[in-house]
């Protein structure tokens, strides 16, 4: 379960610490590699967050963490201020609302494209440069392949979803017989 | 009773005083002769004969005593007597009149009796025909609900075999076009799809 509220006022706190010490890029590397990291081994997080393992071990598997993904000393103080405050386990919902955060600094926002296929590099291009007409902002494209959407892209940028895949098509015009007289 | 009215029993009693001086007399003349005719062995003596007298007048003035006690209850007992006598006889022919009249409306009620039974059994048949027709009205009434309620529920499951049915019809068209589509989309379909689809958006924006 997310816990937004709680993520937004650390992700909060180490934004202006960051914009101060002009290394927000730098953190957003770092929180992005570690929630990564949390999500796709899941063993990891338990080892920060279980309160059966002693709180110096929690420390000690968060110390070698932030060895491995290399990060900045004041990463590393607030990462192990996380564990002391048994808060690590969101962690990625920081990393997630700190990325959103330094999006907005630089005018730019994330976005994923969904295709049945892969697309080229001329149609990312032009995909991108169409959802950045429409945001006004710089888009950071990621690619995701889909079979079941059988063609076309959908597309979801911030709040905003472009969905012209076949699939949907197909499942309105479903729709529309079911709904016709 | 007529002859126990006052004058009359005065009458009797004034006859019997009478008899009694007379019976007194004739026999105080016989004492006296038989006296005359040298006292022979068959007549009373004086003292006799007043005691005999003392003693009918003592007797009648009895008589007298119990007839002026008696006269004026004696008399009004047999008045009552009479009087209840008589009522007894008007309440008698009161109730053999109305015993008689009772009699005669029995009498012309049985003669009537076939047609008051022929009324009743009228009225019965009549009764029960409208008691029939109501109960018709009644059943033909709950046909014609049972029968709109049928055409109710078929109407509905018609309406509902339909939806299924389109349901169904959408369905499996949509998985024939999903395959058809999948079959024959090639790279190039997909660039244009997606060419096509940003240049909607761009329009559009």
């Amino acid at each position: 379960m997310k816990n937004t509220v709680l993520a937004k006022r650390y992700a909060k706190a180490l934004f202006a610490v960051g914009k101060e010490e002009n290394a927000l890029e730098e953190y957003s590397r770092s929180l992005t590699e570690l929630a990564g990291l949390s999500v796709e081994i899941p063993e990891l997080l338990d080892g920060l967050t279980n309160p059966q393992y002693p709180q110096d071990v929690r420390e000690k598997v968060m110390v070698y963490l932030v060895g491995v993904i290399q990060a900045p000393q004041l990463m590393v103080n607030f990462l192990n201020l996380l564990v002391l405050k048994r808060r690590a386990n969101v962690l990625s919902d920081i990393a997630e609302v700190f990325q959103q955060m330094v999006d907005a600094e630089n005018n730019r926002c994330q976005g994923i494209v969904v295709s049945a296929t892969e697309l080229g590099a001329e149609l990312n291009e032009k995909i991108k440069a169409t959802l950045e007409k429409l945001t006004g902002k710089q888009v950071i494209m990621q690619n995701q392949v889909d079979p079941s959407i059988i063609g076309g892209i959908v597309a979801k940028v911030g709040d905003l979803v472009l969905d012209g895949s076949i699939k949907t098509q197909l499942t309105g015009l479903k729709e529309s017989i079911k709904g016709s007289e | 009773m007529k002859f126990l009215n006052g004058k009359k029993l005065g009458g009797v009693f004034m006859a019997a005083v009478m008899v009694c001086g007379f019976a007194a007399l004739a026999f105080g003349s016989g004492g006296e002769g038989s006296a005359a005719g040298g006292h022979g062995e068959g007549s009373f003596p004086q003292a006799k004969v007043m005691d005999l007298l003392w003693r009918a007048l003592n007797f009648a003035g009895l008589v007298i005593i119990l007839v002026w006690a008696l006269k004026k209850p004696l008399s009004n007992a047999l008045s009552g007597r009479r009087q209840g006598i008589i009522e007894k006889f008007e309440d008698l022919e009161s109730r053999k009149a109305d015993a008689e009249r009772i009699y005669k409306e029995y009498e012309a009620k049985l003669a009537g009796i076939d047609a008051e039974v022929d009324a009743i059994v009228s009225a019965a048949v009549a009764q029960g025909q409208v008691e029939k027709d109501r109960i018709i009205a009644d059943a033909q009434r709950a046909a014609g609900d049972i029968k709109r309620q049928a055409e109710m529920a078929i109407q509905h499951e018609f309406a509902e075999a339909r939806l299924r049915l389109r349901s169904e019809i959408a369905e499996e068209a949509v998985l024939m076009a999903e395959s058809i589509i999948k079959q024959n989309l090639q790279a190039t379909d997909q660039s244009r799809l997606v060419e096509d689809y940003l240049e909607k958006v761009g329009a559009i924006q």
